[in-house]
This record gives structure tokens, C-alpha cells and sequence, in this order.
């Protein structure tokens, strides 16, 4: 009996620790960049919420595309989630704060829209799964060169029907003032529609232009004051029916953030640009119930991609390559 | 007669004879350390399996054998359906939970001498386990069509084509064609639910029906014969159900805290993927990477088919009725060379795999 109890003890001693070395990680495939969104009981409460500071931050890399071909850009990322929520934090050098997108400027006798676009940052997820996205990221995301007839709604998309993306498109002058950021998806293109949707619901901008293309239709309501970065918003606005009250170098908003409504305005955001770079916060709810986002859960991997615009047009990004976004509580 | 009185007879007949099996069933007397705290390898090997092909039959409800929609299969098990990521971690656990007891099991056997007479066809027909288990793990690997599957079976199969002579029908047999695709998911996954868990259930009746015949391994001294018999029915079998239940709630605990991984899908053109091996093929992998070029097949068939025809051979090697291991001092010193070689070469391959992946 004695001999049979060592015995015993031995084997279950041995099971144990094979058991540990068996179940002590998971085993990985080749690298790549993945953001572990932490979980909190309380969520962040901005920026400089003291959560954010205890996550480190993981430094994804860029590389530019047509103007910006050959250089690189990073911006640091970091994830939080909480029962209900998911909240992305951005930081990233850039040294203009570009919000200008076409703004009306008024030399004293004419209006004219001055050269200028807008700082963004985007995430595409997977919805429906994209064919090799996991591995080759917006490579395999259709897009098409512009003035091609199918480059007027959306410029790419997914190749299948089965295939679809969840957009996240914010923008410093044209959804950030509002306090989000655009929530579209990705579909099939086809010969002659691009694949890039909007959310249902209201969102957006709206173009303050005459019906003679001359001049800006709206100005800042009375008693209304100017969103963030001076932005007019769409709701602050007032038709204008007095010119003479503008002098020569006064600028009105071209592109107005209308405030958004339903499935369009489920991602919130809050940014500042200080000492040379963005602070970015998008947050939204892990699963909103809409066939057009992605649903968070806890359990899965995602992968995603981000490109960032500095001051530039859709063609000309930074983008990165494939990431996973994992939860961990 | 007519046909009714014969259908009868036979009926009869039958009914009788399921009467005397049960019967027998109830009769039958066994040692009763079969199935102890001490000696529960088996039973619980047995169990494992049985947890194995259950949440095996379950997974393939929801599997669908086509390249992509197999991920998708995959995916929407784990994460959508209820209980779905407890079942494929059962799984997974299972099988390396099994791994790890059929190690201690033969190695148990080996230290014990239990292969010695009249023991050896229960010796011989448990290392032929050896040689169906690595099936399981080439063609279940592939199923769930993720980047490690697909890339570790391209692996495996570059190892399966330096094979001499038989190499390339091998593969041809696997895959199917030039190609890792449908024909290559479609053949591994009947051979992985179907062909294969026939063979095992074969190999464990074999392995049963020699255990019956020719008796468990008794202590090392006195005599077994003379120990205390217990009914087979119900004492051993309330056992094997109390480990089937313990294993089967432990697993489904460790499932449901950790589910297991399921990686990116499978891109067959990202050939930049390098798949991680698995803790088990560590040794393996590590003596393939050491005879390279012409010498592969050293590593691949050679040195692993050797030694798995040795453990074989082992009772006409060492006919001595002597099983107290201090008395057989050479089985017990290759033994524990060919133990401390396998480790080495694990964790070569840990550190050149894990520690230093950049390698």
C-alpha cells in the first residue's frame, strides 16, 4: 500500500505538471501587430482618463501611399472595454492641424474656397469574414483608380456579396465637431457603384453652398457659437441673407458635421490636437445590433487595419498593415 | 417451418444470446485494482477518447469540409452557438491531455516490465497506438482551415514527401493533388471522423481482448493471480464513469476559462507564415531541422519509425521474467536516453521556435 500511495502521488504530481506546461499559453502562429483592449469596470472618461495611462500603448506602423509613397508614419494605440463598450485611444505626431476642407474665405469682394483638407483616421473590421483580410489587410479590399465610373460611391469595396466591413471614418473637421465619427460599412463593388456605404440613419455633412456655386448659403446663428476648431455645424447654422456684414478675411465652413442619428452615429468621439499631434478617442458599443457593425464579443480575435490622412484626399493615406484586436479581462 | 416460425426462432435465438452476454457480462470478475487511484491510465485514456469522439460527432454537425467556409464553420461553432467554445476546447484538451497519459501509460508499462510474457501482444498492440495517433494530429490540424493548420500541414506534408519510395504516394493519398484544397480538407476530414476513429475503436477492442486474455500487469512480486476480484459490472464500470465525469467536468472548466485559440483563416498564398509547432511534434520538428537536405529522412522516418519498431520489439528483445527495473538496468538506461534525447530536442526546439522565433 505504501509503494502503491508513492506511486500514485507521482502520477498525479507528473499529470499536474504536464498538465501546466500543456495549458500555460496558447500556441501562436507567425507575428503580427496585435492590441489587446483591456478590460475596466468604469469607462474612460476622456483622454487623460488615469485608465489610459495604464495601458501601454502598442506602436503601429504606417507606410504612405501615392503622395506620401516612401514615408512612414506610427501612431500609438490603445483599447479598453467594459461591459457594454469598447473605447480606442490614438495618438499620433502631425504637424499641422489641418481642418480647412474647402472653408469659404471672403477677400473683401468675392468668396472662394481655400486649398485645405482634413486630418483623419480610419478602422475597417470584418463583419462577414474578407477573403485573406487577416493576412493581407486593405490589399484585398477592392479599390479603384479615381474617375473610374464605380469610383463615385465609396472608391473600393469587397469583391463578394458574402463579404462585408465595418468603417469607422473619423474626421477632424467634418464628424469630430459633432462628437463622432462616421460609421459606414463595406460591400461588394460592382462596374458601376463602389462599395463604401453609410450606416443608416442621419449623419455626415452638409454643403454650405449657393445655388450658384458663388458663395456660402449659411452663417453661425445668432446666439450660436462655433463648434470645436471653429467649425460651423449644420445645426448652428442660419441662412445667410446679408453679405454685407462679412469683411475681408473672414472664412466660413464649407463642409458643415451634421449631428448624427441611428446606426451612422454609434461611434463617439473626443480628440485635441496639442503640441504637434492628434489625441483621438472612439468609442462605441461592443454590439449595437446593427447588421451594418460588427459585434463585439470578448471571447474572439478580430483583425482590422487603420489609415491615417494627413491633410489629404481618400487616394493619399498611411496605412497599416493587418492587426488583431484581442480582449482580455 | 414456415418463414414466421423461423423469423421467431431467430428472434429467440438472438434474444438468448443477448441474455448469455449480459449475463456473462454480470459474472465477470476482475482484479479489483483494474481501475484504482493508482492505475487509472487507461480508464482514463478510454475516457478521453470517449470525450474526443463526443465533442468530435458534435463539431461535425456545424463543419463544413470546404476551404474558407470550414473557418467560418469553425468560428460560428465556438463563438455563436451555445456551448460551442466549452465543446471545441474539450476537445482540444482531450487530445493533449491524451497525449500526455498515453506517454505516462507507456512509460509506466516500460519502467514496470508489462510487456514482458505472457504480456506482449497487450504491449505490442498499445504501440501501435504509436503509429494511428500521428494520423489524428495530420489530418485534424488542417480541419478548422486557420493560418497554423494549413501551414503546419504544408509542413508536415514537405515531411511526408521526403519519405523514400513511399513518399510521394503518401502525399498523393493525403492531398490528393498538387495542391492543399478541397480534395486535401475533404480526405483528411473522413479520414480524421471516420477511417481513423474505426481504426482506434479496433485497436482499443485488440488492446481490451489481449488485456482479458493475458491479464493485467501484476505487482512485481507475489502473485497477481490470488489478489481480490471485484463484478465488472457495476464496480468498474461505476469507475470508468467517475474518471469519463471527472475528466469530462476538469476539461469542460478549463475549456470554458481558456477556450481554445482559433487563429487567422488560412491564406495559402502568405507563405511568410511561419507556424509555431505544438509541444508534442517539438522533438520531431527539432530532428527533421537536424538532418537536413538528403539526411531529412534520418529525422522524418528513420529515427522516429526505429524507435516506435523497437518499443515493439522490446518483448523478444528482453525475454528475461525479471520486471523489478533495478534488475534490468539496460532497457531502464536506453530508456531514459532516448527520454533525455527527446527532451533536449524539445527544448531546442522551444527556444528556436518560442524563444527565438526570429529564427
Amino acid at each position: 500500500m505504501q509503494k502503491g500511495l508513492k506511486l500514485g502521488i507521482l502520477t498525479c504530481a507528473l499529470l499536474g505538471f504536464a498538465g501546466l506546461l500543456i495549458f500555460s499559453g496558447s500556441v501562436t502562429g507567425a507575428a503580427k501587430q496585435t492590441l489587446t483592449s483591456v478590460y475596466s469596470k468604469a469607462a474612460p472618461t476622456g483622454l487623460d482618463d488615469p485608465a489610459w495611462g495604464k495601458i501601454k500603448a502598442l506602436e503601429v506602423p504606417f507606410d504612405g501611399k501615392e503622395i506620401f509613397a516612401g514615408k512612414k508614419a506610427s501612431v500609438a494605440t490603445k483599447a479598453v472595454f467594459t461591459d457594454s463598450e469598447i473605447y480606442f485611444w490614438f495618438n499620433w505626431k502631425d504637424a499641422t492641424l489641418s481642418v480647412t476642407k474647402e472653408a469659404w474665405k471672403y477677400d473683401g469682394q468675392n468668396w472662394a474656397r481655400q486649398k485645405g483638407d482634413e486630418d483623419r483616421i480610419s478602422l475597417l473590421f470584418e463583419i462577414n469574414r474578407i477573403n485573406n483580410y487577416a493576412t493581407k489587410g486593405c490589399a484585398v479590399v477592392c479599390h479603384v483608380p479615381a474617375g473610374a465610373p464605380n469610383a463615385k460611391e465609396g472608391k473600393f469595396g469587397t469583391a463578394t456579396d458574402a463579404e462585408k466591413g465595418d468603417l469607422w471614418h473619423w474626421k477632424a473637421a467634418r464628424s469630430d465637431p459633432a462628437g463622432y465619427a462616421d460609421d459606414g460599412y463595406l460591400a461588394k463593388i460592382s462596374d458601376t457603384k463602389g462599395g463604401r456605404k453609410g450606416d443608416a440613419g442621419k449623419g455626415g455633412d452638409k454643403q454650405n453652398i449657393t445655388d450658384d456655386k458663388t458663395k456660402p448659403k449659411y452663417m453661425l446663428a445668432p446666439g450660436k457659437k462655433l463648434g470645436k476648431n471653429n467649425i460651423l455645424l449644420a445645426a448652428d447654422a442660419v441662412e445667410i441673407t446679408d453679405y454685407s456684414v462679412f469683411k475681408a478675411g473672414d472664412v466660413i465652413t464649407y463642409r458643415m458635421p451634421v449631428a448624427a442619428e441611428g446606426s451612422f452615429g454609434d461611434i463617439k468621439a473626443v480628440s485635441r490636437y496639442a503640441d504637434g499631434a492628434w489625441t483621438v478617442m472612439l468609442s462605441r458599443k461592443l454590439n449595437t445590433g446593427n447588421d451594418d457593425d460588427v459585434a463585439f464579443d470578448p471571447r474572439k480575435k478580430y483583425n482590422f487595419t487603420m489609415a491615417l490622412f494627413d491633410d489629404s484626399k481618400d487616394y493619399d493615406s498611411y496605412d497599416s498593415e493587418a492587426l488583431t484586436l484581442e480582449f482580455k479581462k | 417451418m414456415s418463414e414466421a416460425e423461423v423469423h421467431t426462432s431467430e428472434e429467440r435465438q438472438t434474444a438468448a444470446a443477448g441474455r448469455e452476454c449480459c449475463a456473462q457480462l454480470l459474472r465477470l470478475q476482475v482484479p479489483a485494482d483494474a481501475i484504482c487511484w493508482h492505475r487509472f491510465f487507461g480508464a482514463l485514456q478510454l475516457a478521453l477518447i470517449g470525450l474526443l469522439f463526443l465533442t468530435g460527432v458534435l463539431m461535425a454537425l456545424a463543419y463544413t469540409p470546404v476551404p474558407g467556409t470550414a473557418y467560418d464553420s469553425v468560428d460560428y461553432f465556438q463563438f455563436s452557438l451555445p456551448f460551442g467554445d466549452v465543446v471545441r476546447g474539450v476537445h482540444h484538451y482531450a487530445w493533449n491531455l491524451l497525449l500526455v497519459v498515453m506517454g505516462l501509460h507507456l512509460l509506466r508499462a516500460l519502467v514496470l516490465g508489462a510487456y514482458k510474457s505472457p504480456r506482449q501482444p497487450v504491449w505490442i498492440s498499445g504501440v501501435l497506438f504509436l503509429l494511428v495517433m500521428p494520423l489524428f494530429i495530420i489530418t485534424g490540424d488542417l480541419l478548422p482551415w486557420d493560418q497554423k493548420g494549413y501551414w503546419s500541414t504544408q509542413v508536415r506534408f514537405s515531411i511526408i514527401a521526403s519519405i523514400p519510395v513511399a513518399g510521394d504516394f503518401l502525399l498523393q493519398l493525403f492531398r490528393g493533388g498538387p495542391l492543399t484544397g478541397i480534395v486535401a480538407l475533404t480526405r483528411l476530414y473522413v479520414l480524421h471522423i471516420l477511417l481513423l476513429p474505426g481504426a482506434l475503436v479496433l485497436l482499443i477492442g485488440l488492446h481490451m481482448y489481449f488485456l482479458g486474455t493475458r491479464g493485467l500487469s501484476g505487482p512485481l512480486s507475489g502473485n497477481a493471480a490470488h489478489g481480490p476480484k471485484v463484478p465488472f459490472l457495476p464496480d468498474i464500470v461505476n469507475r470508468w464513469l467517475a474518471v469519463f465525469l471527472l475528466s469530462a467536468i476538469g476539461l469542460g472548466l478549463v475549456a470554458w476559462q481558456w477556450p481554445a485559440a482559433l487563429g487567422d483563416p488560412a491564406d495559402p498564398t502568405d507563405s511568410a507564415f511561419i507556424p509555431r509547432p505544438e509541444w508534442w511534434v517539438l522533438s520531431l520538428n527539432q530532428l527533421v531541422a537536424i538532418f537536413r537536405g538528403p539526411f531529412m529522412v534520418l529525422g522524418s522516418a528513420i529515427i522516429p519509425g526505429g524507435l516506435v519498431f523497437l518499443l515493439g520489439a522490446l518483448p523478444f528483445l528482453d525475454r528475461s521474467p525479471e520486471r523489478r527495473p533495478s534488475k534490468r538496468l539496460g532497457v531502464m538506461l536506453a530508456a531514459a536516453v532516448v527520454l533525455a534525447a527527446l527532451a533536449v530536442l524539445s527544448v531546442m526546439g522551444y527556444v528556436e521556435h518560442f524563444v527565438r522565433p526570429e529564427h
